[in-house]
């Protein structure tokens, strides 16, 4: 993938270009909001991960700008520590996704990779499938290999987030937010506890695992492997 | 010690000039007022005069009139009298610069510098003349005599007014020494001290007790910010020593691959709980600042607590209790969603590590959200405490936890013009945290940090 990442402290850019350079991706880094608005208008990127606070115009104003002339590539935005009540302001600006530092790398990473995996402009789907898991967006219903799977209602959004990013780890912020909209960490495992619990519901004896825990990371849903080999699409 | 800078004296000084300036606006009205009545009353007393004389001439012809008119003129006063021929030349009496011939009254002087004179002149039927006249020099003066008395009260008013206006201000200065000594003493870092009231409940006195309790809420909100940093330092200092300790302890141990990574992925733990802390810390502060606010909307109270509650329902089931969840439908308040949802997680959070047996929600018409556990309850002295940062009860000192989620939720109701009570469960079990968040359903105010 071709990355664009505008951020103005050297530590954090190079920490995070490096990383992603590791992982096989492009990177290209510009250290004020000039710059990067330009690379931004100008150069074809699959993902640009902006800060907010930057030399020149913020973030924000980047966002705006690119929204303005109809660039849709997925935006990552990275703000400061405690600033996370200010997430709806970014997503309101046209962010795709909201990520307070400082953070994992394996966050950021699977957050790029999840950003990366969405269609562009999401059709009206009636049907989501991963393997022989299928869930019918339209009646609300869910079955694998034929059986039958009862959801509740969080269940099924926590499945539909899910199927939509196949093969991809997805963390225990990222679920907290995208299927609960907590924009913080409980102290209690919810997270875990509706996976857990999904997990039950989608493995019956003697099925193949559906979803897998990613120590210290998060979770993955596809088949064992080769991970996001059956994308629905 | 009374300088020109002072207000009183300032004031007396300008009203000082003010009525010495309207005296003598009244002294000069008042001396042409004067004038104008005594000449009036001359004229009278001219015309009097020249009517008895005509009298004379009528009775003894002008021979008797001219003797009379002699005698009259040559009488120690003011009255003079002139009767001269047609032509002008005088037959009896005396009158100096008289003109030819004088009929009605006239005024003119008697040469340079002299004082004027104010005459009556009749032609008798013979064609002499007969000039009846007064200096008016007396006139004038009593005039004068008369428009004196305004400026001379006016100026002891004036001096009265300085005296009193100078008093005032050295009593003015006391007692404003007296502020500025106590302000002075409060700058220098005696928040403890206030202003002298002189107990009379003027506006002084009024200025002084509208000051103290703003001194005395700066006194309980440096104590707090006190308290609060106290706070942080104290539990922040110990993970940050317990994660030097163990990076000193991998750092001085022989290297060995999967102990430095079971070392270095502690330490990131460690680290994460610490951010987590400032992160929770940052937000109480932004709440509490009342950042935020400008990003209200309206949000569907009801579908929030049913979906939080939704979310911890099998949290609480794996760890062996129920949650109850009981929503007034429609509840729509203007709010932070974010907050006001971190706030209920933090309520059943609480629950589930401090409380036991079932968890009761209940969110109640008016919008307040009750959370019900059948635990130990917290004991009613504690209740006020537990709302500070990082306090927690001596028991729970074991459990996971920041020790900041009770304070954000007050926070959160504070920023919602609510407030956070606690008190015991049903039948005096357990706890019962009551989350109002609107003004009117405040019961007892415990507030963040107090």
């Amino acid at each position: 993938m071709r990355i664009l990442l505008i951020e103005d402290d050297a530590a954090t850019a190079d920490y995070v270009a490096g990383g992603l350079g590791e992982e096989g991706h492009v990177v290209d880094v510009a250290r004020n909001g000039k710059d990067g608005l330009f690379l931004a208008l100008n150069e074809p990127f699959d993902v640009i991960v902006t800060d907010r606070m930057l030399p020149g115009p913020d973030g924000l104003a980047i966002l705006r700008a690119l929204r303005a002339s109809s660039i849709t590539t997925p935006v990552l935005l990275l703000t400061a520590l405690g600033e996370v009540d200010r997430r709806v302001e970014g997503l309101e600006a046209g962010a795709d996704d909201y990520l307070a530092k400082p953070f994992a790398f394996s966050e950021l990473r699977a957050r790029i990779r999840a950003l990366a995996r969405r269609p562009a402009a999401q059709a009206e789907e009636r049907e989501l499938a991963v393997g022989d898991l299928r869930l019918d967006l339209l009646r609300r219903a869910a079955e694998r290999g034929g059986r039958r799977v009862e959801l509740l209602p969080t269940e099924f959004r926590l499945l539909e987030y899910m199927m939509r990013h196949p093969g991809a780890v997805l963390t225990r912020t990222m679920l907290l937010e995208k299927v609960w909209d907590f924009s913080f960490d409980p102290t209690t495992n919810v997270v875990d506890v509706h996976v857990s619990r999904l997990r039950r519901k989608l493995e019956a004896a003697g099925e193949a695992p559906m979803i897998r825990t990613v120590r210290g990371a998060g979770y993955v849903l596809g088949p064992a492997a080769p991970p996001g080999g059956a994308a629905p699409r | 010690m009374i300088r020109l800078r002072s207000f009183a004296p300032r004031v007396a000084l300008a009203m000082a000039v003010v009525v010495l300036l309207t005296s003598l606006l009244g002294a000069g009205w008042g001396w042409l007022r004067a004038q104008a009545a005594l000449r009036q009353q001359l004229d009278l007393v001219l015309a009097a005069e020249a009517e008895g004389l005509l009298r004379d001439y009528e009775t003894f012809g002008l021979r008797g009139l001219s003797e009379v008119a002699e005698i009259t003129s040559r009488r120690p006063g003011p009255l003079l009298v002139l009767l001269q021929a047609a032509d002008g030349r005088p037959i009896a009496g005396r009158l100096p610069a008289a003109p030819t011939v004088l009929r009605g009254f006239a005024t003119w002087r008697q040469g340079e510098g002299e004082v004027p004179l104010r005459a009556l002149g009749a032609v008798l039927p013979g064609g002499a003349n007969l000039i009846v006249a007064a200096d008016l020099s007396s006139v004038d003066r009593a005039a004068t005599a008369l428009a004196w008395t305004p400026p001379v009260a006016g100026g002891v008013a004036a001096l009265v007014a300085l005296g009193l206006g100078f008093l005032l201000a050295s009593r003015l200065e006391r007692r404003l020494a007296g502020i500025s000594g106590a302000a002075r003493a409060v700058m220098a870092g005696d928040l403890a001290r206030r202003l002298p009231e002189s107990g009379r409940g003027d506006e002084f006195d009024r200025l002084a007790v509208t000051i103290n309790a703003m001194l005395a809420r700066i006194e309980t909100l440096v104590a707090e910010v006190r308290q609060v940093t106290d706070d942080v330092a104290h539990d922040l200092r110990s993970p940050l020593s317990r994660l030097r300790q163990r990076l000193e302890a991998a750092l001085a141990r022989a290297r060995d691959p999967a102990a430095d990574e079971a070392a270095l992925e502690g330490a990131i733990g460690e680290l994460d709980g610490i951010l987590a802390t400032f992160a929770a810390l940052l937000r109480i502060a932004r709440a509490e600042a009342g950042a935020g606010r400008e990003g209200f909307a309206p949000v569907d109270l009801s579908a929030l607590v049913a979906a939080v509650a939704e979310a911890y329902a099998p949290v609480a089931e794996e760890a062996g209790r129920a949650l109850e969840a009981e929503v007034a439908p429609g509840q729509v308040i203007e709010g932070s969603a974010p907050l006001l949802r971190q706030a209920v997680a933090n309520l059943l959070d609480n629950s589930l590590a401090h409380g036991e047996g079932r968890i009761r929600v209940r969110l109640r018409p008016g919008a307040a959200l009750e959370v019900e556990d059948e635990g130990p309850g917290i004991p009613a002295e504690e209740r006020q405490r537990v709302v500070r940062r990082f306090y927690r009860l001596d028991r729970s000192r074991g459990t996971p936890g920041t020790g900041l989620g009770l304070s954000l939720v007050a926070a959160v109701a504070g920023l919602h013009g609510g407030a956070l009570s606690l008190g015991e469960g049903p039948g005096g079990k357990g706890l019962r945290a009551t989350l109002a968040l609107t003004p009117g359903e405040r019961p007892a105010i415990l507030k963040p940090s107090s």
